[in-house]
């Protein structure tokens, strides 16, 4: 070994230059470091410099914020470690939550710490600071005052908060001439143009679900993603108790082109073109009001609208029709006309988005991109070059722009284009506030200073408006202020505390809609190409969110991409197979997606999901599946009729997580549906009623005061994913990524089993943790004890003694273990995941599993411990409902409980004793701690043979 | 080949003519054809010998590089996933050591009941016991998560104070390989001490004189000697059947001692120690005719042996296809619709086309055995020896295949494609094993003269 001597060391180091000038830059910039990370905080924040009092290391502190949803705010309570936030809650309070969340609000936390967000603003001679911007700006804006404004324009997605509105508002008011743009891909025009069609103005539907007794959709998906999904899950769940009564017992009707969610969990389920859904309208405005209907269906739709109307008709009062998002305008005016013939449960509000149409704001945009009448654009977390419809032109309008700056999470497809591109705070990283769907205010409080350089939109709209370092909190302050009054701080705590902003609802207005009538549609003669949101990234703005792209999709089971989903009839039509690559041709645009055959689809319909094909999304968005947006017009945003398919021969495999073997018949074993009658009538025979299996073991006796259980409700379930989301996010349950999924290895602790009937009908979904069997099959085969039962029932898996020999999987007869068959989170991470910002979403109670090892559902041991640390200091036992399962909390429609069986108050305990309750594969004598009620179905006796 | 392919005798011979050909039948032709080629290797032609060996050395180093690969990557760079847990690492495994059960078989088995023509083959089959217990061992660790860690099966004294839960089908499994492995190297040395002695007395250089009296343990052949070693022999033989009987069972329980349609079955035990004499036969054969044809043994392994051979394999094919038989009308009587719907698949589900072939190597194959023109024709009985391996092969990854991708619940079915380092260290401990075969008869003398030398005074005392 050559050593160096301290003689040589001292050379080298003379030899550097290091006159006066270097040293005072050092100087300067070793204080400048210095000052700033001692500094203060600018804002009060959550994360701490001197430890506060009420923070003690290893508990989690709990806050209540807002997350956005395709711009409506959602209430959840934000779980945070030391500083960091890990996970997200519902919040009980917040009427867009209800204490569950969706899959998007789980996966929130994991896009905070995503390493490809960016990271410090880029100008056009690449990064940059947040000065150089503002003077940019500077220079800009008193170009624009000058002409008051005349070449400004911002564009957004929907905004609905209101300091946000306010401060638009000002700027507007400060720039006579400027121009706000606000659209998104997911819109909802047909629904406003409907209510002003209606009513005159554009009024917001909110239905009542719960009260509801039958509900006919016509391709509304009410269940599916969205902002109202949690909500309505609830109601529907509510409104479909068994102790309901056959009366008030909610009936689903469900008329549509491509199974959705809804769909999934309808009592009769039609296939039609979406074209002559206006004629199942037709058919039941006519038959309420007595007269005979003149809207040609086919005869299974004619039979279907004629019992959906009888049905509706004879409840009255608690009877809804709704129509979706992609039937035209006239369709919402008719059902608002058929609502209030039906006196139904639906309330009527004042939009909370209160700008005007999503295709006008694009069409103004596009002509002023054309004429050229742009100088100064801002585009506000919005991202057209990737989601505009083909009209707008923005690849050929943007380089003509004389400034143009987006502000975003992420340097996409938009910021690429852009002269300058500005980072965006996280909501868990900023102060601002969002109206939910229903118009409750709420505060979005940051839980963590914000990780990079970055600012708020309210940030830079100040500074778009002259002020110098604007701070959220203090903006959205200003907003509030004349409603918290004079003690306006302690009112001001009281929301945080809340999460809720009282008596914000908007309420409800009464109106009587106008008689709109409107013409029968004739059988099409062209296919059509019908989108909606993916259940997983919703438009793609979760595209680089690896939790939601690993999520198989509720129906299909797909990850990582969609595919272009086509009916059997057609696919024999076609000659093509699930797996086929083929060309979707459009008017002049062609798109290449991989087909999937479905039976539950209208014949002439093709049907795929938005948000695909980035193509800057980051490492885990880019080139997942394929993207239609260039398919898609402004003024047909989801129908596109006249599509054709050609085929390119190629074949690619799809990454689905369940659909490898068709069912032989398992379903009415593992998924019993039972009807209400049949309930009544007492549930006889497998799975019901099965008496102890013999064994040779002897009960386990012992004192323990606790047994833990689970029960799942499968009539409740809407097979939302939230569950498996949360699950992931709690157990820092790794991603494995497609090529993985496509080699059938998934870590999802928790996956929800869709059931299919004979013709391929979704029958139900079934959620499937761990069933902690008493009995537990991958125990007594574990060689060195790595598999073993706690004292309480738990079956637990030591994760440093398991050396992997697998045996307790493969004797597993539910496969719900788990194998890290690499180190998904051992060094070997999937694409970026191993990034060390992702490391700080992990939660600190649940250990990280190395390569080699089992893994699986622990019914959130570690929160079954927090609760047994509380209570053991208090010298009780754990009461009811201290412990809740992160897939419980997540849960929208309370399906899953859980509790202690040997607490006889125990709401397990009652569940247990049900009439729909069974075993999971009961006969095999595992014993399971996790069971599950029946499916409750509510077919309409007079229908004849049930659809669904 | 025309001397492996059609050696046929038309006149039964006499019993000892039977199981040693005139040119072989005094003592000394015996010592002098076994020990020829360890003893005057330059007078033999080796150029078979080498590229056999360095075909083989070739895919040792294949072998190598795959479990190297393995692991370092982690046991995901085989294809088994979340439902196929076990894949090739396990059948490789029970495939293995069912040819290990054959060398045990055939010198204990046999030799309690006086099946003396086994002299002639017990020794390399014992070896090829050895070799294939020793490869068989290898895989349920390499198979596992974390190979490192293989130990904690061993009750070992540890801080922790734990120790292996001996519940667990697989701890079976650990000792009975372990104890077999031990006992096949005892049973194999000991028996190979006197031919020892015989080489070291008729070597004629200095080294092997050395080497052979070193491993000779200074056996001199005295009455007494033959007293002892006959007694051992005997004893250890007696041991051996109940050993070997049980290993495979054990292997068998690894399956049934669970919950799995396909897998809990109480057949499973003597199903799988039928099926591993089976394959083992099989493979013995395999080598006999090779070692036949390389040192020119046609006067001590004669066209008789593989007759009787064909035979026991003729037999043991008949059993295979009643307990397949047996397996399906259980799930059928049995009712239960796991079972039921698992033999559904095994006929008609995506493996199907593979458990045709099987069916078609283990059970129908065979038959052409009950013609006494095939079991008397070399090339043909070592043909149909080959098939039935590939066909035990076959069972043992389908046995695992078809029920863990057919599980219980729907959902979680899905199908196993093997990637290339399955395929290469399958290959490669083939490879691995004629490599040890090849340089075990360089230096071991493949026939057990003495017990060769026996059958001579046991047929003349006749």
């Amino acid at each position: 070994m050559s050593s160096v001597t301290p003689k040589q060391k001292a050379a080298a180091l003379s030899t550097v230059e290091l006159d006066r000038r270097a040293a005072l830059k050092l100087l300067a910039s070793g204080m400048a470091l210095s000052l700033a990370s001692c500094g203060k905080p600018p804002e009060e924040i959550v994360p701490y410099v001197d430890q506060p009092e009420r923070l003690v290391p290893g508990i989690p502190l709990k806050f209540a914020t807002t997350l956005d949803m395709a711009g409506y705010g959602r209430g959840v309570i934000a779980i945070s470690v030391e500083g960091r936030p890990i996970k997200v809650e519902g919040n009980p309070r917040h009427p867009a939550s209800l204490g569950a969340t969706d899959v998007f609000a789980e996966a929130s936390v994991l896009t905070l710490y995503d390493p490809d967000r960016s990271k410090a603003p880029r100008g056009p001679k690449g990064i940059a600071s947040w000065d150089a911007f503002g003077d940019a700006l500077r220079t800009q804006m008193e170009k624009e005052k000058t002409r008051a404004g005349a070449g400004l324009r911002l564009v957004s997605g929907r905004i609905t908060s209101p300091t946000l509105l306010r401060q638009i508002d000002g700027l507007l008011k400060q720039f006579p001439q400027a121009r706000w743009y606000r659209y998104e891909p997911v819109s909802d025009d047909n629904e406003r143009d409907g209510a002003i069609m209606a009513f005159g103005r554009p009024l917001t539907p909110l239905p009542r679900i719960g009260e509801a007794a039958v509900i006919l959709s016509l391709n509304a998906d009410f269940l599916g993603s969205g902002p109202h999904q949690i909500a309505n899950g609830r109601a529907f769940a509510s409104a479909r108790k068994a102790d309901a009564g056959a009366e008030q017992f909610l009936r689903l009707y469900v008329a549509e082109p491509v199974l959705s969610l809804t769909g999934a969990n309808a009592d009769h389920w039609l296939a039609i073109r979406p074209e002559l859904i206006r004629n199942i309208a037709l058919t039941v405005a006519a038959t309420l009001r007595g007269e005979k209907a003149n809207a040609p269906l086919p005869p299974e739709a004619e039979h279907f609208a004629a019992a959906a109307a009888a049905d509706l008709k004879s409840k009255a009062g608690k009877a809804i029709v709704m129509a979706g998002r992609a039937q035209p305008a006239e369709l919402h005016a008719l059902c608002h006309t058929i609502n209030n013939m039906l006196h139904a449960p639906v309330d009527l509000i004042e939009p909370v988005d209160p700008a005007g149409k999503h295709g006008e704001a694009l069409h103004a945009f596009a002509d002023d991109l054309s004429n050229s009448r742009i100088e100064t654009l801002l585009i506000l977390d919005a991202n057209p070059a990737y989601d505009a419809p083909r009209e707008l032109g923005f690849k050929a309008g943007f380089p003509k722009l004389p400034f143009s700056a987006h502000l975003g999470l992420y340097d996409d497809e938009t910021a690429a284009i852009c002269h300058w591109h500005l980072p965006l705070s996280h909501t868990l990283e900023s102060w601002s506030d969002l109206r939910a769907f229903d118009g409750t205010a709420s505060i979005v409080q940051p839980l963590i200073r914000p990780l990079y350089d970055t600012r708020s939109m309210h940030q830079v709209l100040a500074l778009l408006g002259g002020a110098l370092s604007p701070v959220s909190y203090d903006l959205v302050r200003e907003t509030w202020q004349p409603r918290g009054g004079d003690d306006f701080d302690s009112w001001w705590r009281q929301v945080l505390h809340d999460g809720v902003i009282a008596q914000t609802r908007h309420a409800a207005v009464s109106a009587q809609p106008r008689t709109i009538a409107i013409k029968p549609a004739a059988s099409p003669a062209e296919s059509v190409l019908v989108l909606a949101p993916d259940p997983s990234i919703w438009d793609g703005r979760h595209a680089n969110n690896a939790w939601l792209q690993e999520c198989p999709k509720p129906l299909s089971k797909e990850t990582w991409g969609n595919t272009l989903s086509v009916s059997s009839r057609d696919a024999q039509q076609l000659r093509c197979a699930t797996g086929d690559v083929i060309t979707l041709k459009y008017k002049d645009v062609s798109v290449e997606a991989v087909v999937r055959v479905t039976a539950n689809q209208a014949g002439g319909a093709y049907a795929t999901t938005l948000g695909y094909g980035r193509r800057k999304a980051g490492a885990i968005g880019d080139g997942a599946g394929f993207d239609v947006y260039p398919l898609r017009g402004i003024d047909e945003p989801w129908l596109m009729s006249g599509v054709t398919i050609a085929k390119t021969g190629k074949t690619r495999d799809i990454p689905t997580t369940q659909g490898q073997f068709r069912l032989e018949g398992e379903t009415t074993q593992f998924l019993p549906r039972v009807s209400l009658a049949a309930l009544a009538a007492g549930l006889k025979g497998p799975p019901f009623e099965e008496g102890p299996k013999p064994t040779l073991y002897p009960p386990v006796q012992n004192d323990d005061p606790y047994a833990w259980a689970m029960v799942i409700d499968t009539a409740a379930c809407i097979g939302c994913n939230a569950c498996l989301v949360a699950c992931q996010a709690e157990n820092n349950v790794p991603v494995v990524g497609p090529d993985q999924i496509l080699r059938s290895r998934v870590m999802h602790w928790l996956r929800v089993d869709t059931y299919t009937d004979a013709n391929g009908g979704i029958q139900g979904f079934q959620p499937v943790p761990c069933m902690h069997c008493e009995h537990a099959p991958c125990e007594p085969v574990c060689p060195v004890a790595a598999s073993v039962h706690d004292r309480e029932g738990l079956n637990v898996q030591v994760y440093n003694r398991c050396i992997g020999t697998r045996f307790c999987q493969s004797n597993c007869p539910y496969k719900v273990r788990r194998f890290n068959w690499f180190g998904y989170a051992d060094d070997e991470e999937y694409a970026n995941l191993g990034e060390p910002p992702i490391k700080a979403q992990h939660n600190p109670d649940v250990t990280v599993r190395g390569r080699g090892v089992m893994e699986k559902c622990t019914y959130c041991v570690q929160r079954i411990s927090r609760a047994r640390r509380n209570a053991e200091k208090e010298n009780r036992t754990i009461k009811e409902g201290e412990v809740v399962t992160a897939c419980q909390a997540a849960c929208p429609t309370r399906a899953i409980s859980f509790g202690n069986l040997k607490d006889a108050r125990a709401h397990v305990n009652a569940l247990r004793k049900e009439k729909r309750h069974y075993e999971l594969l009961g006969h095999l004598g595992t014993r399971p701690r996790t069971t599950y009620l029946a499916r409750l179905i509510n077919p309409n006796p007079d229908f004849g043979e049930a659809k669904s | 080949m025309s001397s492996l392919a059609l050696n046929r005798i038309d006149t039964p011979p006499a019993d000892t003519e039977r199981w040693v050909l005139p040119s072989g039948q005094s003592d000394e032709a015996v010592n002098r054809i076994v020990s020829a080629p360890l003893l005057q290797p330059h007078k033999w032609t080796w150029r078979a010998w080498w590229i056999a060996f360095a075909v083989s050395g070739a895919m040792t180093v294949m072998m190598i590089v795959s479990a190297s690969w393995l692991l370092i990557r982690g046991v995901g760079v085989w294809g088994n996933n979340t439902t196929v847990v076990w894949g090739f690492g396990i059948a490789n495994y029970v495939w293995w050591i069912g040819i290990g059960n054959a060398g045990t078989l055939i010198s204990s088995m046999l030799l309690l009941m006086r099946q003396h023509w086994r002299a002639s083959i017990n020794r390399f089959a014992e070896a090829m016991t050895l070799f294939a217990a020793s490869i068989a061992g290898l895989f349920p660790i390499l198979h596992l998560g974390r190979p490192l860690y293989f130990y904690w099966l061993t009750p070992y004294p540890n801080t922790m104070l734990l120790w292996p839960q001996w519940r667990s089908a697989l701890i079976w499994d650990f000792w009975a390989i372990l104890s077999y492995l031990l006992f096949s190297i005892v049973f194999w040395y000991v028996g190979l001490i006197p031919d020892f002695a015989t080489l070291r007395d008729r070597a004629r250089s200095n080294l092997p004189r050395k080497v052979y009296g070193a491993l000779a343990l200074g056996w001199r052949g005295s009455a007494r000697h033959w007293h002892f070693y006959e007694i051992y022999h005997k004893a250890m033989a007696a041991l051996a059947v109940p050993l070997v009987v049980s290993l495979h069972s054990v292997v068998g329980l690894d399956f049934a001692a669970s919950l799995m349609p396909g897998w809990a079955e109480t057949i499973f035990p003597p199903y799988f120690v039928v099926g591993a004499m089976y394959s083992g036969f099989a493979m013995v054969v395999v080598l006999a005719a090779l070692v036949r044809w390389g040192f020119r043994m046609q006067a001590i392994i004669t066209v008789s042996h593989f007759d009787v051979m064909a035979k026991v394999m003729l037999m043991a094919s008949i059993v295979m296809g009643l307990s397949y038989a047996t397996e399906w009308f259980d799930a059928w009587y049995g009712g239960d619709h796991a079972e039921r719907s698992l033999v559904t698949f095994m006929f008609t589900g995506s493996y199907a086309p593979i458990y045709f072939v099987m069916l078609f190597c283990n059970v129908l194959a065979p038959q052409a055995f009950w013609l006494p023109a095939v079991r008397r024709s070399v090339f043909a009985v070592f043909v149909i020896a080959v098939i039935i391996n590939v066909g035990m092969w076959l069972e043992r990854i389908l046995i695992i295949l078809n029920t863990l991708s057919h599980t219980h619940l729907p959902s979680m079915r899905h199908l196993f494609f093997p990637t290339i380092w399955d395929w290469t260290l399958l290959f490669g401990s083939l490879g691995f094993f004629t490599f040890m075969f090849l340089i075990f008869v360089r230096l071991v003398p493949s026939v057990s003269m003495h017990e060769v030398r026996h059958i001579l005074h046991e047929g003349a005392q006749r």
